[in-house]
C-alpha cells in the first residue's frame, strides 16, 4: 500500500465528482480572466506588484512550491521521487521566478534560462531575441538545438519533463492529486500521437514564417522597419497570433490546467506540447528506457492508474515487455507504486531494438 | 471446435488468449460466476482502500472479449456430465463443449468451528468477499483477522488502513514459517507492530461470539476473549472442485484435479490449470500451486495443450514476491525446504528492515535466497542457483542482482545476524 494514494478513488474532488467540476470551472474562469482581461492587473497592484504576469509568476511559484511539498509527505518515502520534486521546486524558484525577475530590476528583459524554443516560441522569433545580449541568444540556440536534443538521448526525456520545466512541475506538484485521470485507452493514445505533431508541425512553420518575414523587412532610408511583402506580412501576423491565442492561451494555460481535476495534470504535455514532441522523438532514439522484470507481473494495475501521461504501463509489465514510449516523462511513479517492484527506469544503450522495443502485444505466449 | 473454459481467472484468460493465438477461428466460452470481467484477484485489496477503483483491476480494456471473439457466460457451473460432454449450470441451463478447460480456482478454507456462521465472519478471496467487506468495514471498529499467510497480511493491512483496530492471530510462533525463518518473521511483527497492530503469535482460535446472529468477539483456543466486531478468516485456500466429485475426475486428498504433465486430466477432452489443479512438484509431492505466477503459467500450457501440441508443464526454479505492508519480499530457489545438512546466512544492512537470506547446501552450493526490503532481479538470482554458484560468489555478486528504484541507498551488509 502506498500510504499517499489511499482513498484516491474514495474522493469526490478525485474521481471527477460534482468538486471536481467546480475545481475545474473555478481554474478555467481564472485562466480567461488572466489570459484575456485586465481585471487581474488591478489584484497585482493591490499586492504592490507591477502587473497581471509578475501576479500569475508568483502565484504559480507557490503553487509549485506548496504542492511540491505535499507531494514529498505523500512519495518521499522514495529517494527519486524526493531529489525529482526538490529539483523542479528549485528550478521555478530560481530559474523561471527569481532571475528574470532579479534581471528586470536591473532594468534588463527578463530571460528563463529554463525554458527552450519551441515551448517558448518567441525565443526563435528575431524581432524578439535580438533585444538580448550576445551571449543569452547563443544560449537560446545551443540549448534547443543542440544540448536538449543532447541530454535527451542521454537522460530521456524525464530531465526536463519531470526535473526541470515549469509545466511539468506544476503538473508534479499542484497536480498530484489528478494524476490518476488520465485517459488509459488506445484510443487516447492515436489522439495524442496525431494531436502532439500537429502543434509541432504549427510551431515549426510558425517560427519559419516568422522568421522569413522578418528577413523580408528592411530599414528604409526614413529608418523605419518596413517590408515589400505586404500581404505576406499581414498573413504571418495572423500565423502568430494564432498560434499564441489557440497554442499559448488556450492550450497550455486554459486547457492545460483548467482540465486537471478532469482529465489529469498532463494535458498539455501530453497532447499538445510542441517541445515534449521533439522530446519525445530523440527519447526513442536514446538511452532511456523502462525494463520490466520478466514474470514478476501481478496486473494489479497500479502503474497505469498512476501514469500521468496516460501510458498502459501494465500492458507492457505483464507481457514481459521492457519498452520506451515518447510520451513517457520519466516521473517514474509506476515503479515507485508497483507493490512487485517489476519496473525499474534505466538509461542504458540498447541497440537490438527487438519487438518490444517497437510495438506493444496484447498477450505474451 | 467448441472450446469451454470455466473460469475467468489468470489461468482462464492465458489459456483463452494462447488458444486463440493458436487457432484464430476457436470458439471459446469463458464462464464465470465471479465476475464479467477478468480482474487481477491480487489487487482487491488496493480496490477495498481506494487506492485503484474497480476498473482499474481489469487488466484489458472492456471491448476485449468482443475483439477478441471470446463469449461469455455469467453463470456457475453446478455439474459435468463428460460422456455427454455437457455442462449443466445454476440457471438450469446447459452447455455443450468439445473440449473443456477447468480453471475454476480456489475457494477459502473455513472450518467448522462453533459461531462462524454470524453475521460478520467472512473471508478476502473473491470479488463477492471485497463487496462484503467493503460493507461490513463501513461500520465496523475492531477486527480479528485469522491466518498468518500473505491474504492475512493484507487483510490486516487494508482493515488498518480503513481505520479499523485489528487483532491478527497467528497459530505459529512467528509470522509465515512456511517462507521466512525466526528473525525474518520478528522482522514483519515488529514492522506491523509500529503501525499499531495487535499481533498474537502462537495463539489457536477457538470461536466465535455473537449475539443476536452478529459478531461481538472471538474467543481464542485458550480460552481468552477478544471483543470484536469482524472476523476475515485468512487460513489457506482449497481447490473449488465440490461440483466435480461425482464427475469422475480423479482428485487429490486436498481437491485438487490430478493431471498429468499436460495438464490433462484422467477423463477425455478435460484439462484443468490454476489453483484447482494438483501437480507433481519437484520432490515429487502432488499438490495445487496455488500461486499467481503458476496459475498464469498453466494457463498458457493448458492454452497449447487443448489445442492439440503437446507442451510439458515444469515449474522451472521457484521465485514468489510479496509486501508486507512497506517491506518488499522476493524468494528465490529452495528456502525453508529443510535439505539435510543445509545451513543458511542472514545478512542485514544498516537499516535493519533490509535482509538477504541465503540458504546452501554443505559444499557451499547455493539453493536458496529470501529477500527483504529491497527490490531484486529474481531472474539473475534463478541463474544463480541454476548454475550452483557458491556462496561466497553470490554474496561478491549480490549488487548485480539489485533492481531497486534509482538514487536507492547502497546496498551495504553490515552485519550478519
Amino acid at each position: 500500500m502506498q500510504a499517499g494514494l489511499l482513498n484516491t478513488f474514495h474522493k469526490n474532488s478525485r474521481t471527477r465528482g460534482y468538486t471536481g467540476w467546480i475545481l475545474s470551472a473555478i481554474l478555467f474562469l481564472f485562466y480567461i480572466l488572466f489570459y484575456f482581461t485586465a481585471i487581474p492587473d488591478g489584484w497585482a497592484h493591490f499586492f504592490g506588484l507591477e502587473g497581471k504576469w509578475n501576479l500569475y509568476g508568483t502565484l504559480y511559484t507557490l503553487a509549485i512550491l506548496t504542492g511540491g511539498i505535499y507531494f514529498l509527505t505523500r512519495h518521499g518515502n522514495s529517494r527519486y521521487q524526493k531529489i525529482r520534486t526538490i529539483s523542479l521546486i528549485f528550478f521555478q524558484i530560481v530559474f523561471a521566478y527569481s532571475i528574470p525577475l532579479v534581471m528586470e530590476i536591473f532594468e534588463t528583459k527578463g530571460f528563463v534560462f529554463s525554458i527552450f524554443w519551441p515551448l517558448k516560441i518567441d525565443y526563435f522569433y528575431p524581432q524578439n531575441i535580438l533585444d538580448y545580449p550576445i551571449l543569452l541568444i547563443v544560449y537560446v540556440f545551443i540549448s534547443a538545438l543542440i544540448a536538449v536534443p543532447l541530454m535527451t538521448l542521454f537522460f530521456g526525456k524525464r530531465w526536463y519533463c519531470s526535473w526541470v520545466c515549469g509545466c511539468g512541475g506544476l503538473a508534479e506538484t499542484a497536480g498530484e492529486p489528478f494524476r490518476h485521470l488520465s485517459d488509459k485507452r488506445v484510443k487516447a493514445w492515436k489522439f495524442e500521437q496525431f494531436s502532439i505533431h500537429s502543434i509541432l508541425v504549427l510551431a515549426l512553420i510558425t517560427t519559419a514564417v516568422v522568421i522569413i518575414n522578418w528577413m523580408l523587412h528592411y530599414t528604409d532610408i526614413s529608418g523605419n522597419w518596413v517590408t515589400d511583402h505586404g500581404t505576406f506580412d499581414v498573413i504571418v501576423t495572423k500565423i502568430q497570433g494564432t498560434y499564441q491565442f489557440l497554442v499559448v492561451a488556450m492550450l497550455s494555460g486554459v486547457l492545460g490546467v483548467g482540465l486537471y481535476p478532469l482529465m489529469g495534470s498532463r494535458v498539455w504535455c501530453r497532447f499538445f506540447c510542441p517541445l515534449a514532441a521533439i522530446l519525445g522523438l530523440f527519447q526513442k532514439f536514446g538511452r532511456f528506457r523502462i525494463t520490466v522484470k520478466n514474470d514478476m507481473c501481478i496486473s494489479c494495475g497500479n502503474c497505469s492508474s498512476y501514469c500521468e501521461m496516460g501510458i498502459d504501463v501494465r500492458s507492457y509489465a505483464q507481457t514481459n515487455q521492457s519498452f520506451k514510449r515518447a510520451a513517457c516523462v520519466g516521473c517514474g511513479m509506476c515503479s515507485h507504486v508497483c507493490p512487485r517492484g517489476v519496473l525499474k527506469l534505466e538509461n542504458k544503450w540498447d541497440f537490438r531494438m527487438g519487438p518490444d522495443m517497437k510495438q506493444r502485444q496484447v498477450f505474451d505466449l | 471446435m467448441h472450446y469451454v473454459i470455466i473460469g475467468n481467472g489468470v489461468a482462464g484468460i492465458n489459456a483463452a488468449h494462447t488458444l486463440k493465438n493458436r487457432d484464430n477461428n476457436a470458439e471459446i466460452t469463458i464462464v464465470s460466476y465471479e465476475s464479467d470481467n477478468h480482474f487481477s484477484r491480487t489487487a482487491l485489496m488496493y480496490v477495498f482502500c481506494g487506492q485503484l477503483s474497480d476498473r482499474c483491476i481489469e487488466p484489458y480494456e472492456r471491448d476485449h472479449y468482443e475483439k477478441m471473439g471470446f463469449k461469455r457466460i455469467r453463470d456457475k457451473v453446478i455439474r459435468l456430465d463428460s460422456s455427454g460432454k455437457i455442462l449443466y449450470m445454476e440457471s438450469g441451463q446447459n452447455i455443450s463443449y468439445d473440449r473443456l478447460l477447468i480453471a475454476s480456482g480456489s475457494l477459502s478454507v473455513m472450518h467448522d468451528w462453533p459461531g462462524i456462521n454470524y453475521d460478520g465472519v467472512g473471508n478476502f478471496v473473491t470479488w463477492q468477499d471485497l463487496e462484503w467487506l467493503r460493507e461490513k468495514a463501513k461500520s465496523a471498529k475492531k477486527a480479528v483477522v485469522v491466518g498468518g499467510g500473505l491474504i492475512g497480511i493484507e487483510t490486516v493491512e487494508i482493515l488498518l488502513h480503513a481505520g479499523l483496530e485489528v487483532s491478527f492471530l497467528i497459530r505459529e510462533d512467528y509470522y509465515w514459517p512456511i517462507a521466512l525463518n525466526k528473525k525474518e518473521g520478528d522482522l514483519i511483527t515488529e514492522h506491523l507492530t509500529d503501525y499499531g497492530v495487535e499481533i498474537r503469535l502462537k495463539t489457536e482460535f477457538g470461536e466465535v461470539l455473537g449475539e443476536n446472529g452478529k459478531v461481538v468477539g472471538i474467543k481464542t483456543g485458550e480460552g481468552e476473549k477478544i471483543d470484536c466486531d469482524l472476523v476475515v478468516f485468512c487460513i489457506g485456500v482449497r481447490p473449488q472442485t465440490d461440483w466435480l466429485k461425482e464427475s469422475g475426475l480423479e482428485l487429490d486428498e486436498r481437491g485438487g484435479i490430478i493431471v498429468n504433465e499436460h495438464l490433462e486430466t484422467n477423463l477425455p477432452d478435460i484439462w484443468a490449470a490454476g489453483d484447482c489443479t494438483s501437480v507433481v512438484w519437484f520432490n515429487g509431492v502432488r499438490r495445487p500451486e496455488q500461486l499467481w505466477y503458476t496459475g498464469r503459467d498453466q494457463g498458457k500450457i493448458a492454452g497449447w495443450n487443448i489445442y492439440g501440441d503437446k507442451k510439458n508443464y515444469k515449474r522451472g526454479t521457484f521465485y514468489n514476491s510479496a509486501k508486507f505492508f512497506d517491506i518488499e519480499y522476493t524468494t528465490v530457489g529452495l528456502v525453508n525446504f529443510n535439505f539435510e545438512g543445509e545451513q543458511e546466512i542472514l545478512l542485514r544492512e544498516k537499516d535493519k528492515f533490509k535482509t538477504v537470506r541465503l540458504v546452501y547446501l554443505p559444499d557451499k552450493t547455493v539453493i536458496g535466497c529470501n529477500m527483504l526490503g529491497r527490490r531484486w532481479n529474481h531472474e539473475i538470482l534463478i541463474s544463480w542457483i541454476e548454475a550452483r554458484k557458491k556462496l561466497d560468489w553470490v554474496v561478491d555478486h549480490l549488487k548485480e542482482a539489485l533492481f531497486d528504484e534509482e538514487f536507492m541507498p547502497q546496498f551495504k551488509i553490515i552485519t550478519e545476524a
